[in-house]
C-alpha cells in the first residue's frame, strides 16, 4: 500500500483537473540553460556566504569579511579623530600621509585573510557535489560541464570580490565623508577607484581560480582546506629563501612561483607604490612580470578546473 | 515518433571493456523495462542516452534527437535517476529538489510550486523540511524520484530504482513508477535486474546481456504459449520419450518432465495413447508458457539471471 496521494485518478491524464492534489502536468515557461547557470551561480554565491544554511556555516565567511574590513575601519576612525582635534588641514594631512591603511596596502594586510577564506569557502562549493555524488543530477539537466564549472567559479570569484572590495569601499568612503566637502573628496579619492577594482579583481579572480582548481580535485574537504592554505602559505618560504640567496635571475625569478607574492606584486606594481613584502622588493623583477605571472597562474588554473569538470565520470 | 533509436550502439571502456556491443533497437513510448544481470551494461546505455557518456561507435536517438548532437534539448526533455546515492546530506528535500528545479530552467516560483507537488507525489509529507542526512532508503528513493519528475519531462530514465529498498518500499516504488507512467503520460525507461518488476510494471522489454541485445518486444509476446507440451509422468519417462521419438516428434526429457513439440491437435491424442500403451500414470499435460527467465537460461547458461 503506497502512502502517497491517490493523485490524478479518475482518467486524469496530461492536463488533468485542477483540483487533483497530485501531480499535475507542468505548462509554465522553460527557461533554459542561461536561466539554470544564473541559478547555480546565485545559488553557489548564497552557499559561499552560508546564507540558506545553518549559522554555524556563516561564522566562517561573514567573519572573516568582517575581520577584512577591521583595518579599514580603523584608519577611517583615526582620520575622523585627527579630523576633529587636529589645529590645521596641514597637520590632518600629515597624519592622513602617514596611516599604514592605504588603498595600495589593504591588500597586505587582509592577505591571509582572503587566502582563508577561499580555503574554507572552496572545498564547500567544488568538493561537495562530487563527495555526495551530486555531479550526475546536474550534468543529466540542461546545461553542460563547462557551465557548471564557470557557474560555481564565478560564484566564487564575486563572493571573494566582496571580501577583497569591502576594506576599500569603508576606507572610500570614510576619506571622501572626512574630506573639507564631498566635492573635494571625490575629486582626490575617485582616481583611486580604478586601479583598486582592477587589482581586487586580480587578486579575486586569481586567489579564486587556484583554489577553485584545487578543491575540484581534492574532494575531501580537510585535505583541500589544508592544500589550499599551503599553496598560498608555503612557496613564499622556498621563493625567500631562493631570492636571498641572490644567485641570479634564476633565483630572483622563484619569487613568480609563490602565488601570494605574486599578488603582493601586482598590488605593488599597478598602485605604483613600494611593495611592502621583502622577498618582492629583494627580486628586483620589472613590476610587469608579476602581471604576466598572474596571468599565467589564473590561466593554468581555470584550465586545470574545467579539464577537471570535463573528465569526471557522471 | 520513437522514443529511443540505437544504431549499431557501441560502447568500449578505456582498458577493453566492451560495456555495449552493436545495439540496434527501436522503442516506442511507453513503460519500457530495461532488463539484464549485473554488468550487462544497463547503466551504460542508460548514461549514454542522457549524453553523459559518448558512444564509442554507432549511434543512438532519444525522442528522435541525436545523443551526440543534441545532448542540451534531450536533458531538457528527460528526467534522470541514477542508481547510486546522490543526495547532499545536510540540506532538506524540499531545499534539494527545488534547486534541482532551478537547474532545469524553471523560474524561481514555479520551482517551488513544482517542488511541493512532486515531493507530495511521491509521498513525501512533513519529512520534506528535514536534511536529507537521516532519512530512510525508501524516502532517498522518492526524492531521487521528485527530483527527475520536478521538471515534468517526457521520459523518464530510471537505473534500478528499486535499489536497496525493503519488500514493502519495493511495491510502493513499483506502483508510483506504473502511476507516473500510466496516468501521466510519461514515457518511462526502467532498468532492473529483477524480472519480477519488469512484469510487474512495464509494457514493453529490452533484455541486454553483456552488451548484446538478447531480445526486446512487447511484454505480452515473452508468456505467449511456446509450442511444445509438458508431459509429466509418474515412472520411466525416457521410454515415453523413446516412444514419441519413433513416431516422428521432437522430444526432450526435462526430470520427470517429457517435452514434446505439438505438432496440431492429434499430437495430444498421441501422447494419451503412448502413454496407455507403456502402461504410465499420466501426471499433467500442458502447454508451455515461456517464462521471461527462459531468456536467459537460453542465452546465459551460466548465468543466474534473476
Amino acid at each position: 500500500m503506497t502512502s502517497a496521494p491517490l493523485g490524478g485518478r479518475h482518467g486524469a491524464g496530461r492536463g488533468g483537473s485542477i483540483y487533483d492534489l497530485g501531480y499535475r502536468v507542468y505548462e509554465g515557461p522553460r527557461l533554459g540553460r542561461r536561466a539554470a547557470v544564473a541559478a547555480l551561480l546565485r545559488h553557489t554565491l548564497r552557499t559561499a556566504y552560508g546564507l540558506g544554511r545553518s549559522a554555524r556555516s556563516k561564522i566562517m565567511p561573514v567573519g572573516l569579511v568582517l575581520l577584512a574590513t577591521l583595518p579599514a575601519l580603523l584608519a577611517v576612525g583615526v582620520i575622523v579623530l585627527f579630523a576633529q582635534f587636529a589645529q590645521s588641514d596641514a597637520a590632518a594631512g600629515a597624519a592622513d600621509a602617514l596611516s599604514p591603511v592605504r588603498y595600495s596596502t589593504i591588500f597586505p594586510f587582509t592577505a591571509v585573510l582572503v587566502f582563508l577564506f577561499s580555503a574554507s569557502q572552496a572545498p564547500e562549493l567544488f568538493g561537495r557535489d562530487q563527495l555526495a555524488n551530486t555531479l550526475p543530477l546536474y550534468f543529466s539537466r540542461a546545461i553542460s560541464r563547462s557551465d557548471y564549472a564557470v557557474a560555481r567559479m564565478l560564484g566564487l570569484l564575486i563572493a571573494l570580490l566582496v571580501l577583497v572590495l569591502a576594506p576599500q569601499l569603508i576606507l572610500f568612503i570614510g576619506r571622501v565623508l572626512v574630506a573639507s566637502d564631498v566635492m573635494t573628496g571625490l575629486a582626490d579619492e575617485l582616481p583611486q577607484v580604478p586601479t583598486a577594482l582592477l587589482v581586487g579583481f586580480i587578486i579575486a579572480l586569481l586567489v579564486g581560480s587556484l583554489a577553485a582548481a584545487i578543491a575540484a580535485l581534492t574532494p575531501r574537504r580537510s585535505y583541500a582546506t589544508v592544500a589550499i592554505v599551503a599553496v598560498f602559505l608555503i612557496p613564499n618560504v622556498f621563493a625567500a629563501i631562493l631570492v636571498s640567496l641572490d644567485i641570479g635571475l634564476f633565483g630572483q625569478l622563484a619569487v613568480l612561483l609563490s602565488p601570494a607574492d605574486v599578488l603582493d606584486g601586482v598590488n605593488a606594481f599597478l598602485f605604483d607604490s613600494r611593495a611592502d613584502n621583502i622577498t618582492v622588493r629583494r627580486a628586483r623583477l620589472e613590476g610587469w612580470t608579476y602581471l604576466v605571472a598572474a596571468a599565467i597562474w589564473t590561466a593554468a588554473s581555470l584550465a586545470v578546473l574545467l579539464r577537471r569538470y570535463q573528465r569526471l565520470a557522471a | 515518433m520513437s522514443l529511443v533509436a540505437l544504431e549499431g550502439l557501441t560502447k568500449r571502456y578505456p582498458g577493453g571493456v566492451t560495456a555495449l556491443d552493436g545495439l540496434t533497437l527501436t522503442v516506442e513510448p511507453g513503460i519500457v523495462g530495461l532488463v539484464g544481470s549485473n554488468g550487462a551494461g544497463k547503466s551504460t546505455l542508460i548514461k549514454i542516452l542522457l549524453g553523459l557518456l559518448d558512444a564509442s561507435s554507432g549511434s543512438a536517438a532519444v525522442l528522435n534527437l541525436d545523443v551526440a548532437t543534441q545532448g542540451l534539448a534531450i536533458r531538457q526533455l528527460v528526467g534522470y535517476m541514477p542508481e547510486h546515492d546522490c543526495l547532499p546530506g545536510d540540506i532538506s528535500a524540499s531545499d534539494f529538489v527545488n534547486h534541482m528545479a532551478r537547474m532545469s530552467g524553471l523560474p524561481s516560483a514555479s520551482a517551488r510550486e513544482r517542488t511541493a507537488e512532486v515531493l507530495r507525489h511521491v509521498g513525501l509529507f512533513e519529512e520534506r523540511y528535514r536534511p536529507m542526512g537521516g532519512y530512510s532508503t525508501g524516502m532517498k528513493q522518492r526524492v531521487k524520484l521528485a527530483q527527475a519528475l520536478v521538471h515534468d519531462p517526457r521520459l523518464l530514465l530510471l537505473d534500478e530504482p528499486t535499489n536497496g529498498l525493503d519488500p514493502a518500499g519495493r511495491d510502493e516504488m513499483l506502483d508510483l513508477i506504473e502511476r507516473t507512467g500510466t496516468e501521466f503520460g510519461i514515457a518511462i525507461v526502467m532498468a532492473s535486474h529483477l524480472l519480477g518488476e519488469i512484469e510487474r510494471v512495464c509494457d514493453y522489454l529490452v533484455a541486454i546481456d553483456a552488451g548484446r541485445l538478447l531480445r526486446a518486444a512487447a511484454l505480452g509476446t515473452f508468456t505467449q504459449h511456446t509450442g511444445t507440451l509438458i508431459v509429466e509422468v509418474d515412472e520411466r519417462p525416457d521410454d515415453l520419450a523413446a516412444r514419441l521419438q519413433a513416431d516422428g516428434y521432437v522430444v526432450r526429457v526435462d526430470g520427470s518432465q517429457v517435452l514434446v513439440v505439438i505438432r496440431g491437435d492429434a499430437t495430444y491424442d498421441h501422447v494419451r495413447d503412448s502413454v496407455i500403451d507403456l502402461d504410465l500414470a499420466l501426471l499433467r499435460v500442458e502447454p508451455r508458457r515461456a517464462s521471461l527467465e527462459d531468456l536467459f537460461r537460453d542465452a546465459a547458461p551460466k548465468e543466474e539471471a534473476a
